[in-house]
């Protein structure tokens, strides 16, 4: 297996400079010289195009989305159909910058940002606690006008911690005091923190985020077995013998009948947004179109945003972006598999794993394929900070596809 | 492998992918395809139902049109003016529109404002404004700016012109529009038209969203109708009917019914203790509403729905009746076609009859008995024992037949509302011996106005049973015909030699028989009088009467058949030939010139006839004096020009031979007379009375010479001055007939 890869990673090399220099003669193809300008830095060197057209491309269609779906909103609550989109291209255009500055950085230098970024997300998660609740939960953090959210830090402070510790501790973790202990001491009071806010779907996220890393890092499976049967059990136990759960409870029973009236449960989100997808049909209704936008879905340029998307391009448009997302994974994972170390690797991965575990938990949402929970949809949901980010975060993937080993234009 | 990225790592990270991309993407396309394609027209549906809003636009309903177009039923715009609450964003908006339509409706404002609080987006606060209210509306809204919040929307309001006028038979209209009585509920489908829409998309809020959705559906006009009923006949008939209800003190309403023979038309259909079609639900006869408003307050509304459904029903179609003597005519018909009996046949009658063995003897009207009698002059007579005699030979089951055949067995189908059908003995037709006696002289056993009608008009158009109608055209917008109803007979029922004896016989009937109340000179009327028992209403154990007379013009070419008929007639008579007849002849003897019907009369009639006064204004004394000799008239000069140049009566009305025609020949007046008491005398009295005094009287009702009759109307009231030679007419009626 090793030997293959080795010898079709060896094979590759010189086909891929040929081209190069055939680019480089070639003035048919002056179009590409931009592209040919950056493989001329090497192959070592080069950013992956792919997957930079794969990011620009969703976020362009997600900032449109965006733009259709906030307007009636913006209008009637805002007195200005721009109000969204305004504020959202700007950090569209903040991100793209950062993203590529970020790429231009190599990323193991961020093995000493882990610490401080660490102890910084600790700090905000306490802060947090004490800011004012909005809608009952205390997620943001203000500052002068911007706001973000605490956990927006905490999933890359957990996704850069764990890539550290595995890389730094790898021939070690199939043992307790190196494989399981440190990670535990970072995840339990954060999830301590986060549902003291209450985040769940953060805490959600994060935990399948850190036992994804911990499993690549080679944990053993029996370690897994054992907290998916204590989870369990702790479940069973909430369920059976107490009401610690009737706000969960009530969700499962609005996921399991949207339609329904029964009381307690609120599911006019979910309804008016399953409305949207059905009546988008297999072609939609076109591009602005929608009519569930019209303050019928609660706040559409958010976490719903996605049924708007279903009901204006319908079947066909969801399924592209849905492609679209699915190429990003998986190119994001073959970047990170090919990374130069064991620490870009692993942090290629996470930082993947996190843009395709919110999709898919944001449209199963959506769609009402499990319980209603908010979870944003990354690059198409309105939150200016979150979208600069994530585009940093991207920004970091391009880092490590520099050095990855790949074909990359 | 740099910088030790084992195989396990790539492993496990290879798992995680295809977790991800393998297991995560496919669930959410398959979701997808759940939601959108098999789920998805019914989310589709869900979503309309609260994205849009339909709002109805009435369309104009028909116009109901008598015979000659002239209007009955119209319908003019009106406003409903509507408040939009989710408009209504300020305190100051809502106060102003609120004290704006307050000033303006009236609607009080404590209403308006919980009105304009209401979480909806449309809410009715008053309908069918006119429009001048509705100018003052616009001006209020430019005046202040309003663009908003307020609106006014196209409706419909019914008018009927003529208020009363044939209100049974036209109807009304409710608070929607739509047709609740008469033709205006017959003909609902046709007057309605297709309501049009405004479908407006709106938001979660109910306000209409800014954008691009709004479609308008225009309504579909509703078509007219163009109707048999004639307007100048009908209102003939409920002068007529009126008139009777007033004399004769009748408890329980009046109809009558006036048909063209031949083809079923409905020409008139009076029903008075009737209602104004513009206000419908206000109760129209005061003393009513008076007794209703004396009751404890939880009766009033029951009381009140009682005489409203009283007012509306239609007497001449929902009314069921035991026809009484009119009924004869049918087993007259009977008879005669099944050669049982003819015109001399002979009856004996001396006052009651036991129609078989063991029977209870049955009683004729006339006490002391009709002796001996051709069946023509049983006929006149009204004679009970002859036509019980009559029914035996015709038999319970032939009897059933004609029964049947007249169309007495079913409803005639008229398009009205309400109709009701017959009640017979049994459903078989079977009859116990008494019940046939009964029936061949229409007793005990019930059928509608409508339906006797029906049957007379037959006998009338030589034996064709016809399809009564109410509508002859429906017509579209512009007037033109989209349909003529012109439905055809429905079969024969007697031969056309059978009517015509028939007819007759009742002609004779109407000239010297029990029915001779009902003769108009020189219009051959041919009818049968009726008096039928009812159980009485007004106190217990009490018989009450239904009179009704049932006859037709002119006999050798029947053109119009009319029925009238007195419920409870509570005043000196009831017989129906005292009563019914009577009100016949004031009915037909404008109706019968109206249709341009000519007079003929018989030599005899021809000896007694009233002159037509002669046009002497412009002519010499000496030649206006021949002329007015010619046609045995007397003329009294007064002045002393030698030309006429003024005359009393005017030309062309008409007085008794021997009458007096004053003419003047300068400007000196003639002293004039006050109009004496002329009821309640013979005609020789009346005669008399108007020779010395100078006036001219146009008997009525009457042939002169005839015994037992007495005056009881005069056309101009006592104690009028009047100028010499006036004419008065004066109805006669006669006092002997008892049937």
């Amino acid at each position: 297996m090793k030997a293959r890869r080795m010898k079709r990673t060896l094979a590759k090399s010189p086909e891929a400079e040929l081209s190069v220099e055939k680019t480089a003669h070639s003035k048919k193809k002056n179009k590409f010289r931009i592209f040919s300008k950056m493989k001329v830095m090497s192959l070592r060197s080069g950013m992956d195009i792919p997957f930079l057209f794969l990011v620009l491309t969703i976020l362009v269609v997600g900032v449109i989305m965006m733009f259709s779906a906030s307007y009636p909103y913006a209008f009637y609550h805002n007195h200005d159909s721009f109000f969204f989109i305004k504020r959202q291209l700007i950090f569209a255009i903040l991100g793209v910058v950062s993203m590529i500055m970020v790429s231009n950085i190599d990323y193991t230098s961020l093995h000493k940002l882990t610490v401080p970024l660490l102890g910084t997300s600790f700090v905000l998660l306490i802060l947090v606690l004490f800011m004012p609740a909005m809608n009952g939960v205390h997620r943001w953090i203000q500052l002068g006008t911007a706001s973000f959210q605490a956990s927006e830090i905490t999933k890359f402070a957990i996704i850069l911690s764990f890539s550290h510790f595995i890389s730094l501790n790898l021939h070690r973790m199939h043992t307790f005091r190196y494989g399981i202990l440190p990670y535990l001491l970072i995840l339990a009071p954060t999830i301590v923190l986060l549902a003291l806010e209450p985040h769940i779907s953060c805490s959600v996220i994060v935990i399948l985020l850190a036992a994804g890393m911990l499993f690549i890092g080679g944990v053993k499976l029996k370690w897994f077995g054992m907290v998916i049967g204590a989870i369990a059990s702790a479940l069973i136990y909430l369920v059976l013998f107490t009401d610690k759960l009737t706000y969960a409870n009530n969700r499962i029973a609005g996921w399991l009948d949207p339609f329904g009236s029964s009381s307690g449960v609120d599911t006019w989100q979910t309804r008016q947004g399953l409305y949207a997808i059905g009546s988008g049909g297999i072609l939609g209704l076109g591009l602005g179109n929608s009519r569930q936008k019209y303050l019928y879905i609660p706040e559409p340029q958010n976490d719903f945003i996605f049924s708007v998307v279903c009901e204006e391009l319908g079947f066909v448009g969801a399924v592209l972006i849905l492609l679209l997302f699915a190429l990003l994974v998986w190119r994001g994972m073959l970047i990170a598999i090919r990374a130069k170390d064991k620490f870009g690797m692993l942090l290629g991965i996470g930082l993947t794993a996190q843009v395709g575990l919110q999709v898919i938990l944001n449209i199963a949402v959506v769609t009402n394929t499990i319980p209603n929970t908010g979870i944003s949809l990354p690059f198409f949901s309105y939150g200016g900070t979150s979208l600069m980010m994530l585009l940093a975060q991207m920004g970091v993937i391009l880092s490590i596809s520099r050095s990855s080993r790949m074909e990359k234009s | 492998m740099a910088k030790g990225i084992t195989i396990r790592m790539q492993r496990r990270s290879m798992i995680v992918l295809v977790i991800l991309v393998f297991l995560g993407f496919p669930m959410l396309v398959c979701r997808l395809i759940a939601l959108q394609m098999f789920q998805g027209e019914y989310l589709q549906k869900m979503a309309s139902q609260q994205q849009l809003r339909d709002t109805k636009i009435n369309p104009r309903r028909g116009t109901i049109f008598d015979r000659n177009m002239n209007p009955l039923a119209q319908s003019a715009t009106v406003w409903t003016v509507v408040l939009e609450p989710s408009y209504i964003d300020s305190e100051e908006k809502r106060e102003l529109i609120c004290s704006g339509m307050n000033e303006i409706l009236g609607v009080e404002k404590e209403k308006l404002i919980k009105l304009s609080k209401k979480k909806s987006c449309y809410t009715i606060i008053k309908k069918k404004v006119e429009s001048d209210v509705k100018d003052k509306i616009v001006d209020f809204k430019t005046k202040n700016g309003i663009t908003s919040g307020l609106r006014l929307i196209e409706d419909y309001k019914r008018y009927y012109p003529l208020k009363n006028f044939a209100s049974t038979v036209i109807g009304f209209t409710g608070a929607d529009s739509q047709g609740l009585a008469g033709v205006e509920a017959s003909y609902e489908k046709v007057l309605r038209g297709e309501p049009g829409r405004i479908l407006t998309a709106r938001n979660a809020l109910g306000t209409e969203m800014p954008f691009e959705y709004e479609q308008r559906l225009d309504p579909t006009p509703g078509c007219s109708l163009k109707l048999c009923i004639d307007e100048a006949i009908q209102r003939f008939m409920e002068k007529a009917v009126e008139e009777g209800i007033k004399t004769h003190k009748v408890q329980n309403r009046a109809a009558a019914i006036a048909m063209d023979v031949n083809t079923g038309e409905i020409l008139g259909m009076a029903v008075k203790g009737d209602f104004d079609a513009n206000e419908p639900f206000k109760i129209a006869d005061p003393a009513i509403e008076e007794k209703i408003a004396a009751l404890p307050e939880e009766e009033k509304a029951k009381a009140k729905n009682q005489a409203l459904s009283q007012q509306w029903r239609n007497k001449a179609v929902s009314d069921t009746y035991y026809p009484g003597s009119v009924f004869k005519m049918v087993t007259a018909s009977m008879g005669l076609e099944l050669n049982v009996v003819n015109e001399s046949s002979n009856f004996n009658c001396n006052g009651s009859i036991k129609p078989f063995e063991g029977a209870k003897p049955i009683r004729c009207h006339k006490h002391s008995g009709h002796g001996s009698q051709t069946f023509v002059k049983a006929l006149c007579n009204s004679c009970n024992p002859a036509f019980i005699t009559l029914g035996q030979r015709i038999g319970a089951e032939n009897f059933f037949k004609f029964y049947k055949d007249f169309g007495f067995h079913s409803k005639t189908g008229i398009d009205l509302p309400g109709e009701s059908g017959d009640i017979f003995f049994s459903a078989d037709g079977s009859m116990a011996p008494t019940d046939l006696c009964v029936a061949s002289m229409g007793q005990n056993f019930s059928i509608t106005p409508i339906q006797m009608i029906t049957a007379a008009a037959a006998i009338a158009n030589g034996g064709n049973l016809v399809q009564p109608h109410v509508v002859k055209e429906v017509l579209d917008e512009n007037g033109n015909t989209v349909k003529k109803i012109n439905p055809a007979p429905k079969r024969r029922v007697i031969s056309k030699e059978t009517a015509r004896r028939v007819t007759a016989m009742l002609h004779e009937n109407a000239t010297n028989g029990a029915a001779r109340n009902a003769y108009i000179p020189g219009y051959r009327v041919a009818g049968k009088t009726g008096t039928s028992q009812k159980i009485g209403l007004s106190a217990p154990g009490q018989m009450d009467y239904i009179s009704s007379f049932c006859g037709f013009a002119p006999a050798d070419d029947p053109k119009i058949v009319m029925l009238v008929f007195f419920d409870t007639p509570k005043g000196d008579h009831y017989y129906g030939a005292a009563v019914a007849a009577p009100a016949f002849v004031t009915a037909m003897q404008d109706i019968l010139p109206y249709m341009g019907i000519e007079k003929v009369y018989s030599e005899e009639e021809l000896e007694k006839i009233n002159t037509v006064v002669p046009e002497l204004i412009g002519k010499s004394v000496g030649e206006a004096k021949n002329t007015a000799a010619s046609l045995s008239l007397r003329v009294v000069v007064v002045g002393n020009g030698d030309k006429v140049i003024s005359q009393i009566p005017d030309p062309s009305s008409h007085i008794p031979k021997d009458g007096k025609i004053i003419l003047h020949t300068d400007s000196s007046s003639s002293s004039s007379i006050k109009v004496p008491k002329l009821v309640g005398l013979t005609p020789a009295e009346v005669n008399k009375i108007a020779s010395q005094l100078g006036l001219n009287i146009n008997f009525s009702g009457i042939k002169l010479e005839e015994q037992g009759v007495a005056s009881t109307a005069q056309s101009i009231p006592e104690g009028t001055e009047v100028p010499m030679g006036t004419v008065v007419t004066v109805n006669f009626i006669h006092h002997d007939s008892t049937d």
